[in-house]
This record gives structure tokens, C-alpha cells and sequence, in this order.
């Protein structure tokens, strides 16, 4: 796959803090990669470095191939943190900078408009913009010019349920047309929901990073109940790939370390004499999965 | 070059405290200039009701005198420190709604961020006094008529004279709101520091008491403002022996051009090390 991003060993210290931690990794092209970490985790220092604003203390990067520079961040879409606007200025004046700035026609800015719900809005000055509508201008902004890569931090802060439904709907358009994009999040289900790839940061350091889909897959477990509990404890750990089992409420969950099918299990038991009253696959989700990883390490 | 301009342009456009500023500037200004003449003729009529022989009264306005008078005025630091004001306000603007990250963040390189305001330096200047020459030569034909010889010897000399001025001033500003980052702050430490600590300053340097010295010609507004050192009335130069400039000094230029090198140069080496 062309690589679009390649960092390596990146690091950012702010006095005694760590910030960023000798961070390597790559993005490839059309990939929707997930950086995902608690509160002062390093995503928005790492972003601000990989887009020119905070001069890194080691380590290095290039986009698309290239030591970084203003030409390539005319290529790359970015909204880090909070939206920054001239007040005074309206929606469609704030626009017309960027393009401006990034050496496109003003042919866009209806369309991206439109996609940001703001059409309406456009000539209104920005200071008069909900915290909201503000968030979708600059995503707007960073639409503008259909840039290769688009650069996220915290996209849906502050969105009411529709308006992060509309955002979700946005990136997988986007996500759609072979964009690559870059999202940071502390919320989970936003990652899993968007992201095909994603990066786990603590404390500046990567924790781990892989597919979202095998995150998920390797982490199934499932519930059981059945009459005779004593005989159904003693019969599963004879099931193929059987890692742990945990029990509460009169329920076990069983864990395994590669993925079985319900109907298996229950076909197993079944010939061993047991029938089971309860059986329901759990798959656990990325949140316990990432609970679990932050828990795991020191 | 174009391109920043417009981008800046852009960003003024419709940004009301600018067009507010830039007219009370000029009301000031011609407030100042125009009742010059009436206030010293004032103070004349004062001194002459206590005298036993009556001096004449002034006239400031005709060929080739009015361009030093005008430029005089104009630069009087009351009036200066209104571009200046907006200066410190268009940078330290950019810090305040962070839209100097947004820039770069979309692909302006940090030092065309900085050649674009020092762009807007040159244009404000150099609009500001073609405006200021304009004023002075209409004041000026008002005043002498046509049979004048010498319309323009003193002209070039001192718009060249107030256009280095301004730009100086700007770039002090620029640098002063750049440095703070924060557009109140940084007001309220220029405007202190232009009108009243270094006239403080001043005031001690040329003390009686104080043994005798230049350094007051270093002081960094001083030597803004200063570049027309007095006014052309013939009764100045009669009365307290004062040598009257014709020119402005290409030496004393170099003081506030040195002072604007310097910080320019110090804004590029921190915008280039800095977080933004
Ligand atoms: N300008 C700064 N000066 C000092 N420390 C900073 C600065 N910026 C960030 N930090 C510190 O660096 C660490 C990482 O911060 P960062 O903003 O990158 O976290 P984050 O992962 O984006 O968090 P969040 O989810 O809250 O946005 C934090 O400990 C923070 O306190
Ligand atoms: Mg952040």
C-alpha cells in the first residue's frame, strides 16, 4: 500500500512532561486511521508537530513521501481542536481565506457548505455561530478543495446526537472517495464506528496499534447458563480455544482466544448432556478492549 | 506577493474596529494640522496682551514650509500611536482567535504569515502619506496661491521622512503585540511606554541637572518622532536660536531604521522556534 504519513520516533516534551514519546508509525493511502488515547494522552501535540505548528523535539516525518512543508499541508484538511475564525468575518469570507491560503478556486465553498449544513448560515458573521455550527465550519473548511488527507481532532466535541450522526455519515462519504484519514478521539465508539485502523497513545507512548476489525474479533466471549452449572463448568474448558471463564449471577462468561460459533458451542454441549437455558455471544467491544490495555501496563 | 496581500485584505475588509480606527486617525490628524496655526496664533495673542512690542503672528501653511509643518503634526505621538494601535490589533488578533495556526495549519509558510503583515505595514504607510501629501499640498495652494516659486523643495524630503516613520512605528507595534501575543495587553504596554515612560525618560536625559548627553536621541519613539524635529516658524528660529531643518536627517533615520531591523529580525527567529 503507498504510504501517505510516515513518523519515526517522534518526540515532544514540554519541560518534565513527555508528551510524545518516540512515536513511530505509518498511514497508508485510503486508510482511516484511528489515534486513540485518554485526556492529555499526546494526540493533539502529535497532530500539531505532523502539521507544522509545535517544531518536534527529535525524531522525524514525511508526508506523501516528502520532508514535510507548506505545500504539503495544501494538500491535507485539518480541524485540530477548536475551530479558528476571524469573528468579524462571515462563513463564506473565513472559507474564501482558506482557499485562498491553499491555492484553490472558491468553486467549493457552496458545496462544502451544504455538506456542513451551514448553506443557510453562510453570509452570517461567524461570532454569531453556535458552538456547533462553528465545529461544522471547520470541517467545512477542512473539506474545502478536496484535500487527499483529512486531519480530525475530537470532530464531534460538542455536536448534538444528529449533528454527530451527520459527521459520522460526512467521513464515510469522504472515507468513500479513497481520502485517507486521520482521526484522533478519546471516545471509543466513535474509533470503532469509524476507523479501520487505529493507534492506542498513553501517556506519549504507543500502546498498541493494529486493525479495528481483529481488535474486535480476537475478543469474543460467551455467556452460558444451563440447570447442572457444576456440570457445565467442568465441560467447557474441553471447547476448542478456550482461554478463561468468570462467573456471575448464576451466568459463566467464557472467553476465548480465537473466534467459535454459538451454534458449535451449543452442539458440543448438547452431545455432552447439557442443555443450556442461557447462551448469548458477547463481543466485546473496543472500549473493554482498550480499559483492558490501559489496565495491563504500568 | 499578491496572494498575501489579497489574503490580508480579505481579513480587513469587513472588520469594522480597523475602519473605525483608521478614520479617527485621520480625524485627529486633520483636526491637529488645521487648528495648528489657530492655537499657536492663540497662545501668541496670550503672550502679546503681556507685552510692551507685539510679536507678528504665525503662518504655517504656504509653499514650501507647509510640508514640514503637516509632517511635524502628523507625527506628534498622539496621533502616531493610532496606526500603531492597529497594528498591535492585526497581529495580536491573529493570536487571539489562533487563526495564525489555522493559516499555517493549511499551508502558509510561518515567514509568509510575517512578510504579509510587514506587507500591510508598507501599504498602510505608504497610502497613509500619499493621503498626508495630498492634505499638505491642497492646505498649501489654499494658502499661497500660484505666484509661489517654491512649491515642492521641502516635499519629497519629509513625506520620505514620515513614510520611515510610520513604518518604523508600525514595526515597533507589530513587534510589541507579536511578542505578547494578547491584543489588550499589548495596547496598554505600547500606549504606556510611547506617551508617558519614555517622555519620563526623555524629560530626565535633558534635565538641567543631568550632565549633558545624546542618548535621548536613541530612545527608540523618540527617534520616530523626532525625525521633523520642530515646526518651520521663523519666530522659533528667532526666538530660542533653534537651527531649522530643511531635510531630514539621513542619520537620524538610521536610528529608528535600526531599531525596526532588529525586532523584525527578532520576530522571525522566535516565529521559527516557537509553538504556535
Ligand atoms: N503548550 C503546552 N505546554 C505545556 N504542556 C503541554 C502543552 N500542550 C500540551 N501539553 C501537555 O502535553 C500532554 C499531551 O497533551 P495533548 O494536548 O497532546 O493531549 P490529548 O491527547 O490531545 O488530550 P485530549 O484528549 O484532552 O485532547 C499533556 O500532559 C499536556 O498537559
Ligand atoms: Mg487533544
Amino acid at each position: 500500500m503507498e504510504s501517505i504519513l510516515q513518523v519515526d520516533q517522534l518526540s515532544k516534551s514540554f519541560g518534565k512532561i513527555k508528551a510524545v514519546n518516540q512515536l513511530s508509525f505509518k498511514v497508508g493511502k485510503g486508510q482511516v486511521f484511528g489515534i486513540l488515547g485518554p485526556n492529555g494522552s499526546g494526540k493533539t501535540t502529535t497532530l500539531s508537530m505532523l502539521l507544522g505548528l509545535i517544531p518536534p523535539d527529535k525524531g522525524e516525518f514525511s508526508w506523501f513521501g516528502q520532508p514535510p512543508s507548506k505545500e504539503s499541508r495544501k494538500r491535507i484538511g485539518s480541524v485540530i481542536e477548536s475551530p479558528n475564525f476571524f469573528p468579524y468575518l462571515d462563513a463564506v469570507t473565513n472559507l474564501q481565506i482558506v482557499a485562498d491560503i491553499k491555492d484553490k478556486p472558491y468553486d467549493d465553498i457552496d458545496e462544502v457548505l451544504q455538506l456542513a449544513s451551514l448553506y443557510e448560515r453562510r453570509f452570517s458573521k461567524f461570532r454569531t455561530f453556535s458552538f456547533g455550527m462553528r465545529q461544522r465550519l471547520a470541517i467545512a473548511s477542512a473539506l474545502l478543495g478536496k484535500p487527499e488527507v483529512l486531519i480530525l481532532d475530537e470532530p464531534t466535541n460538542g455536536l448534538d446526537p444528529q449533528g454527530i450522526a451527520q459527521i459520522r455519515e460526512l467521513i464515510a462519504l469522504v472515507a468513500s472517495r479513497g481520502t485517507t484519514i486521520l482521526l484522533a478521539s478519546h471516545l471509543l465508539d466513535e474509533v470503532q464506528k469509524i476507523c479501520t485502523y487505529v493507534l492506542v497513545l498513553r501517556n506519549g507512548v504507543m500502546l498498541f496499534s493494529g486493525d479495528v476489525k481483529e481488535v474486535l474479533s480476537v475478543s469474543d466471549s460467551i455467556e452460558m447458563a444451563a440447570a447442572d452449572m457444576h456440570l457445565l463448568k467442568t465441560a467447557v474448558p474441553e471447547l476448542p480455544g478456550f482461554s478463561s471463564i468468570t462467573e456471575t449471577d448464576g451466568i459463566i462468561q467464557v472467553h476465548f482466544s480465537s473466534t467459535v460459533k454459538t451454534s458449535e458451542v451449543n452442539a458440543f454441549l448438547y452431545q455432552k448432556g447439557i442443555v443450556l437455558s442461557h447462551l448469548s455471544e458477547k463481543k466485546r467491544s473496543l472500549e473493554q478492549h482498550f480499559l483492558e490495555l490501559l489496565q495491563d501496563t504500568p | 506577493m499578491i496572494k498575501l496581500l489579497r489574503i490580508e485584505f480579505k481579513k480587513i475588509r469587513s472588520y469594522k474596529v480597523f475602519w473605525i480606527l483608521i478614520s479617527l486617525y485621520f480625524v485627529f490628524l486633520a483636526a491637529g494640522i488645521l487648528l495648528a496655526e489657530f492655537m499657536i496664533n492663540h497662545m501668541v495673542n496670550n503672550i502679546n496682551s503681556r507685552m510692551p512690542i507685539p510679536f507678528p503672528h504665525v503662518a504655517i501653511y504656504y509653499f514650501p514650509d507647509v510640508w514640514q509643518n503637516v509632517t511635524f503634526f502628523a507625527s506628534i505621538r498622539y496621533v502616531l500611536i493610532f496606526p500603531a494601535i492597529i497594528m498591535i490589533i492585526l497581529i495580536a488578533n491573529e493570536f487571539t482567535y489562533k487563526t495564525i495556526r489555522q493559516n499555517v495549519i493549511n499551508g502558509m509558510s510561518k515567514t509568509e504569515f510575517l512578510i504579509s503583515k510587514l506587507l500591510i505595514i508598507l501599504l498602510m504607510a505608504g497610502v497613509m502619506t500619499v493621503i498626508l501629501a495630498a492634505g499638505a499640498f491642497f492646505i498649501g495652494l489654499s494658502h499661497s496661491g500660484f505666484n509661489e516659486v517654491d512649491f515642492f523643495s521641502k516635499g519629497v524630503p519629509f513625506m520620505m521622512g514620515f513614510f520611515i516613520s510610520l513604518i518604523c512605528y508600525m514595526v515597533y507595534a507589530f513587534f510589541c503585540g507579536f511578542i505578547l501575543r494578547n491584543t489588550g495587553l499589548a495596547i496598554a504596554i505600547f500606549t504606556l511606554y510611547s506617551l508617558i515612560i519614555e517622555p519620563v525618560i526623555y524629560f530626565f536625559l535633558r534635565a538641567p541637572f543631568m550632565f549633558k548627553n545624546t542618548i535621548y536621541t536613541y530612545l527608540p519613539v523618540n527617534s520616530v518622532i523626532r525625525l521633523t524635529e520642530y515646526p518651520a516658524i521663523p519666530m522659533l528660529k528667532k526666538l530660542m536660536g533653534l537651527n531649522l531643518q530643511d531635510h531630514v536627517s539621513f542619520v537620524a533615520c538610521l536610528i529608528p531604521i535600526g531599531y525596526a531591523v532588529i525586532m523584525t529580525g527578532i520576530v522571525f527567529w522566535v516565529m521559527n522556534r516557537k509553538d504556535l
